[in-house]
């Protein structure tokens, strides 16, 4: 059974089909890209799937159980991250505090059990913070802990809401363009990321424009063009694929 | 004679209606094509009557005059409260607009209180007492003529909305102000004309029913809400879609007024449009784009 | 140096009875009289903040709550003979759940028609209060309310009568509100709270409810908002509709906003300024208003984007 079921999925703005009748599986451990020329429909299936957007028909199923039109606090606490195309932190939060902040559903607040185990909550907090500071090496941001996510550059906030999103630890990382708008070493450092969580075993879905991070990472493509599904397969497929030039290039 | 009541409720009630609709309307206005947030609104209505009143009493014009007299002085109003609040807050979050605006409410109410003192205004005229008495269904003609009136306005407002270049350039903006100001709309001109409009509109509504209630500083805050009310459930910025509404809280006041409680009626009223609210969260109309 | 700053400040607070009996001889009830009602304004101001600073909901509801609290009060201690510590709690439990039952609805809506709809509930709120006479005497206000008496019914007593005593326990009311606040507003709430108001969508993605968080942080501040009530009405003895006006609304979004939602000295400091002033410079409730929607316009306008920042949600994704 494939991780995640997208059947048929459709969302349309005021007669535009920005998603149409699209099925997509992904199934455990995989790494797949979804690609296609600019407004394709990639963004907003993933608003659709992490449930930013009520689908106007079709299903999505996460591990056999349904999820369609789950709000998106549902979805995260049912295992999906996500990070958004237009980079999304809390600016007043500090760095430290912006990951603390995605274990919430790990360590509900409260208050009884805050005064009765008291001990229990104080440890678990302890472990959430040394999580998160294992997460600010990772990205290279531990020296900026303290700082207000709002005084970071593009690139460091970017890295941030990677980290957070990997807080949770969640079995689905859905990957709004992680390579966009960012210098070439940072780019090299995402694609690293990506490829370690892939060799542990996490299941990655990412959207991306980069052609070059695509074919390089990727185990499996899938093409959009106008809403539509119109190509999936290996890197090598892709690329000799006449739709897909087509789509980018032929019109 | 339970349907000769019925019937003059609901007449009552379009009055009402047609009083609101003329203030909903200025205010879908601003909000459509500026996207600003008013709430002196009634403020407008508040001061048109007392201009009003001013006109018809104090200086003894004839009804007409004073009625003009009204929507006269609110432009001029308008427009000074366009360049000054309103300049500093249009680029603003609509929380701004919102406190802003909410503070000049309370700011003008207060200064009326002071200047023009609590006790209410009477200003009947010779239409508010003269009623036309059908076959047992009696009216008085004032209701008449603010139907009337308010029918013409609405009629009137439609063809300069579709028929002139600034109209047209206002529908334009409410679609699309970026757009507009590229192709050389004059963007402040149009947004000071859709102001002094809606300042007007709302004058004009406060004269002509002036004569059929009392007039009073505190009067523009309950207006100010049921407008927003309309226009929010119209779907706002849609002004047919808060002419629509207005009508609808009109006639559920006066029917509530009536049968089940004078005191609360404003409450009744209220409460429906937040029913409708959540029947309906983009508003009757649904999501709408431009006016 | 700065526990010692607030221990100094603490100790001066208890002590100012006895310290505005040596300052201001002549004027010591005056003073006093002036400072209960800091006092609880402060408080009530907290539990604002706690709706509009810290989660960002924009409610204009505040005075439905402070008027519920404040003639369950009432009516409770006068018509029912309930005694103080129970009609308190009564009046915390009714606002709570007046909030909880609107707030349903209200955060169905989008964000205008919310803060329309909580001007809304404050209007209507006022009609009750104003029309229901059998319950509320409406304009003629429930009088006699009696004097707060701490204990149990038929047991010991202390009875608050004199002016100290009622500025001991108001003290004591804005400290426990302070404390509730600083919890409330830390740590893993304090965060979750802060998440929502800054940016909703990635909140979300971060497995926080909004609506959730919304609904704690406007049930919590409308109780608060009702318990001021009650002592207010116990300490005035009188309870009337012109308590519940939009005008409560305009100082509440005064004090908030000139001292700085979501700050706890910020709005502490506007509570003492904004209600001691006026009362020292003995302004009428016209010019007060006139002044303060004058102040409030200024502020809102020039702000450097404190304000903005606040209530704006940051960049993000899709809705």
């Amino acid at each position: 059974m494939p991780l995640l079921e997208i059947r048929g999925l459709e969302k349309h703005f005021l007669g535009v089909t920005a998603v149409d009748r699209v099925d997509l599986d992904v199934e455990a451990g995989e790494l797949v890209s979804l690609i296609g020329p600019n407004g394709s429909g990639k963004t907003t299936l993933f608003n659709c799937v992490t449930g930013y957007l009520a689908a106007d028909a079709g299903a999505v199923r996460f591990r056999g159980r349904d999820v369609t039109n789950a709000p998106p606090h549902r979805v995260a606490r049912l295992g999906i991250g996500r990070t958004f195309q237009q980079v999304s932190v809390f600016p007043r939060l500090t760095a430290l505090e912006n990951l603390l902040v995605f274990l919430q559903q790990h360590q509900e607040e409260r208050l009884l059990a805050r005064l009765v185990r008291a001990r229990a909550v104080r440890r678990l907090e302890a472990e959430a913070v040394e999580r998160a500071h294992r997460l600010l090496d990772l990205v290279g941001l531990r020296a900026k802990a303290d700082a207000p996510a709002g005084s970071l550059s593009y690139g460091q906030r970017k890295l941030l809401a990677f980290a957070a999103a990997l807080m949770p630890d969640p079995e689905l990382l859905l990957l709004d363009e992680p390579a966009a708008a960012v210098n070439p070493t940072m780019i090299n450092q995402m694609k690293e990321h990506i490829l370690a969580l892939h060799r542990q075993g996490k299941t990655v879905l990412l959207v991306e424009h980069n052609m070059d991070v695509v074919m390089d990472i990727s185990r499996r493509i899938v093409v959009l063009d106008h809403g539509q599904k119109i190509a999936e397969g290996p890197p090598e497929a892709i690329r000799r694929d006449p739709r897909v030039i087509e789509a980018y290039f032929g019109r | 004679m339970i349907v000769g009541d019925l019937l003059e409720q609901v007449l009552h009630g379009l009055t009402l209606g047609s009083m609101y609709a003329m203030v909903a309307a200025g205010l879908a206005l601003m909000l459509g094509v500026a996207r600003l947030i008013n709430f002196a609104h009634g403020e407008f209505f508040m001061l048109g009557a007392y201009a009003f009143w001013y006109g018809y009493r104090q200086l003894e014009l004839p009804y007409a005059a004073a009625a003009l007299l009204a929507p006269a002085v609110m432009v001029l109003f308008g427009v000074a409260y366009q360049r000054t609040v309103i300049r500093a807050i249009l680029p603003r979050s609509w929380h701004v607009q919102l406190i802003a605006t909410l503070a000049t409410s309370i700011v003008l109410t207060n200064l009326a209180i002071i200047v023009l003192g609590t006790q209410p205004k009477e200003v009947p005229t010779r239409l508010s007492s003269t009623i036309l008495d059908v076959g047992g269904f009696r009216i008085a003609w004032q209701r008449l003529l603010v139907l009337g009136a308010s029918l013409v306005i609405f009629w009137a407002l439609h063809r300069f909305v579709t028929r002139t270049r600034t109209g047209r350039a206002m529908r334009a903006m409410s679609q699309n102000r970026e757009a507009c100001a590229v192709v050389g709309v004059d963007v402040q001109r149009v947004a000071m004309v859709t102001f002094a409009l809606s300042a007007a509109l709302a004058a004009i509504a406060a004269a002509l029913v002036s004569p059929l209630f009392n007039i009073f500083p505190d009067m523009g805050t309950v207006m100010t809400l049921k407008a927003f009310a309309a226009v929010v459930a119209g779907g706002f910025g849609y002004v047919n879609g808060a002419i629509a509404a207005s009508f609808l809280i009109g006639v559920t006041e006066a029917l509530a007024g009536s049968y089940v409680s004078y005191a609360y009626k404003d409450a009744i009223a209220f409460l429906v449009m937040i029913a409708v609210l959540l029947w309906r969260p983009e508003g009757i109309f649904g999501r709408r784009i431009g006016i | 140096m700065r526990r010692a700053a607030w221990l100094a400040l603490g100790a001066a607070c208890f002590a100012a009875p006895w310290l505005v009996a040596a300052v201001v001889p002549g004027q010591q009830r005056y003073v006093l009289h002036v400072l209960i009602f800091t006092a609880l304004f402060a408080a009530l101001a907290l539990s604002y903040d706690l709706v509009v600073g810290h989660v960002g909901s924009l409610s204009l509801a505040h005075p439905a709550f402070f008027g519920t609290g404040a003639y369950t009060a009432a009516i409770l201690s006068t018509g029912a003979g309930w005694p103080f510590v129970a009609d308190v709690a009564a009046a915390v439990a009714a606002a709570a759940v007046v909030a909880a039952v609107v707030g349903v609805p209200l955060f169905r809506l989008t964000e205008h028609a919310f803060a329309v709809g909580t001007l809304g509930l404050g209007l209507v709120a006022w009609i009750v209060a104003n029309n229901w006479v059998e319950v509320t005497r409406g304009p003629l206000c429930i009088t006699g309310i009696p004097k707060p008496r701490l204990g149990l019914p038929g047991g010991p007593a202390l009875a608050v009568t004199t002016l100290p005593a009622h500025y001991w326990l108001a003290l004591a009311a804005l400290v426990a509100v302070v404390l509730l606040y600083r919890g409330l507003t830390t740590f893993r709430l304090g965060r979750a709270f802060h998440a929502v108001r800054d940016n909703e969508p990635l909140a979300g993605a971060a497995g926080i409810d909004p609506l959730k968080y919304r609904m704690l942080a406007f049930t919590i501040a409308a109780g608060l908002a009702g318990g001021v009530g009650a002592l207010y009405v116990h300490y005035l003895s009188v309870m009337c509709p012109e308590e519940m006006t939009i005008a409560l609304t305009v100082n509440l979004l005064v004090i908030v906003f000139l001292g700085g939602a979501g700050s706890l000295r910020g709005v502490l400091l506007g509570a003492v300024l904004f209600t001691a002033l006026p009362e020292v410079l003995r302004l009428a409730p016209t010019w007060r208003l006139v002044i303060y929607g004058g102040l409030l316009l200024v502020v809102v306008v020039r702000s450097p984007g404190g304000l903005e920042g606040l209530l704006r949600r940051a960049p993000g994704a899709a809705r």
